[in-house]
């Protein structure tokens, strides 16, 4: 848990900016009323300026989770790249795995200038101090998985991700666009092995099927349970603008119609578009499952985990090596 | 005075601002942190120009930018109107002038050309 | 002399002793480039540094699409019927022609430098003696590759520099990698079969002892300046591309897996 007093800023204050709540000479509530207005009224928080310090920890512990994520979320697939079945589809996974480890870079290196250095961060993760998003806990079985994971898991993020685009806090808001324009890929790759896939042998539509049935529970869950808008403290302070349904309901309704263009099933009786309030209706996911896995008692969390603390530990040498002044040669 | 090539000992942050076309100023990207000059222009050429999305990149310590957001010098309180476009609404005085003259708006006259 | 026979039955398309020569000459190409993208893509995800990780797999991409494009010369000139993913992935181990260095795993970070700046340097000079090739295809294909090994060469020299100059720990590595991978490095320049007819038809600017030596030359005095011991010559020459380790048989049931498990499907 980030301890919200060890965050001092590590960048110097921006001298007597126009913005009120940059004023050292206020004190600190008249500070707080004034940067909670300015947020609350659409105006935008940089690195440098002075932040109450529940903002500042509000916003690193979601940059901090979803940096953690992108981590986490290469392994699934990582394994894959090996196995791939043709060169054309090597290159695309292997550059998609690609991206994720610079987007794990973004927001490392957002949630850095908020004043936790990028080592302490994964050194919480591999500690099982902070979390990672619940899809990144389970096993891929299948070449099948890597299709489905790339089209609709990367598609449940990134509408979440869009809407984070307009995040009260500007650096975060800016990765976001460049984080959106690089998924828009994996999506389309995703999309096509599956599409493949559904149009091959019966075997490989069965294959497909049958991870779709294993990652609809886990997709359901990704955005989380309702929240109340009202109570919402990352809506408050407009770090996000959408509640997890809002979010929810966004992802049914473009990939659902897609998901059944194609001939395939969801394992859930219920799912459905009420016409009357043009909302989906589905059997409600199962969050006792989800606390469990984001707890890290998901099929995969400890093996993962231990994977990165081999894979740190066994690297670490480099890190020092990097940081080395030349010397003559021995 | 050129970046020192030699590392550090520091991992820093180096600031990365990018050209996306032939023409186009350059644009903030990000940061990559680098212990030297040579790493930090390698990662910022894989962070900001790997899929061949930028022409030109400049790399920069942060800690060698001067930074300047100082309201009193960037939005002092005095009228400078004079300096900008939206210091010079006539629209009125041309309407009088008209009247006077008795002249019509002219068109926009776009030529033949 | 070097043994291809397991081979022969991949040139029944090949007409005289230019095109097999020629054929030949494109599948080695090819299958160290494959090898080699195989192992560095490995790092992907998993690299020391993120910033690291993303450059590797950068450079491991690219030589999958430059194993790729030299698939696609060799399918052409052969005709058989193949594809370049069929040539890729459709042989059995002993069908590879990759040189005996690529057969040495990713290791840690040491050893894929190593193993990188022995690969990297020994194939620009093999691609300095292409460069003026007969065999316009391959002109054209030779002048932008070496376009991208500039970044190619920049990165693993500065590596190579890094490690041999931290002292301690990281050029401990590096020895130990440098001095398991040295007797198979000249692999990568080893006689191939055919290269007369290579030679003969201006293929090949010089022979492969001569590029060689050239790269020996380059190697050893680069070594020498970091105090690195020189390259010791090159163990078992006539196997240099046709005897495969386990390591890369084991990767080759991990890329087949998937692709085997349904013949002739669309992935």
């Amino acid at each position: 848990m980030t301890d919200p007093l060890a965050l001092d800023p590590v960048l110097p204050a921006r001298e007597r900016s126009q913005l009120p709540f940059n004023d050292e000479a206020l004190d600190h509530d008249e500070r707080y009323r004034h940067f909670e207005a300015h947020v609350t009224g659409g105006g935008k928080v940089e690195a440098t300026d002075w932040m109450p310090d529940e903002y500042r920890t509000q916003v690193l512990r979601f940059v901090e989770m979803h940096a953690n994520s992108e981590l986490m979320g290469v392994l699934p697939e990582r394994e894959w790249i090996m196995r791939a079945p043709t060169l054309r589809r090597k290159l695309a996974l292997t550059a998609k795995v690609q991206d994720e480890v610079g987007h794990a870079q973004l927001l490392y290196r957002v949630a850095e200038d908020l004043g936790k250095p990028r080592d302490a961060m994964i050194q919480d993760l591999l500690d099982g101090k902070t979390k990672f998003h619940n899809v990144f806990h389970y096993p891929t079985k299948s070449w099948a998985d890597i299709g489905i994971i790339a089209w609709l898991v990367d598609a449940a993020a990134i509408v979440a991700q869009q809407a984070l685009r307009d995040s009260s806090y500007a650096p975060y808001a800016r990765t976001m666009r460049k984080i959106c324009w690089e998924e828009s890929v994996h999506i389309m790759h995703g999309r096509d092995v599956v599409v493949t896939m559904v149009t091959g042998t019966p075997a490989q539509r069965a294959s497909i099927q049958e991870a779709l049935d294993r990652w609809w529970g886990p997709l359901m869950q990704m955005h989380g349970p309702r929240s109340d808008r009202s109570k919402d403290r990352d809506i408050h302070w407009k770090i996000k603008a959408k509640t997890s349904e809002e979010l929810r309901q966004e992802f049914l309704g473009i990939y659902v119609p897609r998901i059944w263009e194609l001939g395939l099933t969801l394992p859930d009786p219920n799912l459905g578009l009420d016409p009357a309030t043009g909302e989906w209706r589905y059997t409600e996911p199962d969050w006792n499952e989800l606390r469990t896995v984001v707890t890290n008692h998901g099929p995969k969390s400890e093996e993962r985990l231990q994977f990165r603390r081999d894979n740190w530990a066994a690297t670490q040498w480099v890190r020092d090596a990097i940081l080395a002044s030349p010397r003559a040669a021995a | 005075m050129a970046a020192a090539k030699t590392p550090t000992g520091v991992l820093e942050p180096w600031e990365v601002f990018r050209q996306e076309k032939d023409g186009d100023p350059m644009r903030h990207g990000g940061s990559v942190m680098a212990p030297d000059a040579t790493l930090a222009v390698h990662y910022a050429r894989e962070m900001y120009g790997r899929r061949q999305e930028s022409v030109h990149l400049w790399v920069i310590r942060r800690a060698d930018i001067h930074d300047l957001a100082d309201p009193d010098l960037l939005q002092p309180p005095l009228d400078r109107s004079f300096k900008k476009p939206g210091g010079y609404v006539m629209r009125e005085k041309l309407a009088a002038a008209r009247e006077v003259s008795g002249q019509q708006k002219p068109r926009a006259n776009k030529g033949t050309r | 002399m070097t043994e291809f026979g397991p081979l022969a039955m991949d040139f029944t398309g090949a007409g005289d002793g230019r095109e097999r020569a020629l054929a030949l000459l494109l599948l080695s190409m090819a299958d160290d480039e494959f090898v080699i993208g195989f192992s560095d893509s490995e790092w992907t995800g998993i690299g020391p540094i993120l910033e690291e990780d993303v450059a590797i797999s950068s450079l491991a991409q690219d030589e999958l699409g430059h194993a790729q494009a030299l698939y696609r010369l060799f399918v052409e000139l052969v005709g058989d019927g193949r594809d370049a993913d069929a040539v890729a992935y459709d042989r059995p181990p002993e069908g590879y022609l990759h040189a005996r260095l690529l057969d040495h795993g990713r290791g840690d970070w040491a050893a894929t430098i190593a193993r990188r700046y022995l690969y990297e340097t020994a194939d620009a000079a093999r691609l300095e003696a292409l460069a003026e090739t007969s065999f316009e295809p391959l002109r054209d294909l030779v002048a932008k590759i070496r376009r991208e090994e500039r970044y190619h060469l920049m990165h693993v020299e500065t590596w190579l520099d890094r490690l041999a100059k931290a002292g301690g720990e990281p050029r401990r590595r590096l020895t130990a990698a440098l001095e398991a991978m040295g007797p198979d490095a000249g692999t990568v320049l080893a006689l191939l079969p055919g290269e007369p007819a290579l030679l003969r038809h201006g293929i090949l600017a010089e022979p492969f002892a001569a590029i060689e030596s050239t790269w020996r030359a380059r190697i050893d005095g680069a070594f020498g300046r970091l105090g690195l011991p020189a390259l010791p010559p090159t163990r078992d020459p006539q196997t240099a591309r046709t005897r495969h380790s386990e390591t890369f048989r084991a990767l080759h049931r991990e890329f087949t897996m998937v692709r085997g498990s349904e013949v002739a499907a669309s992935w």
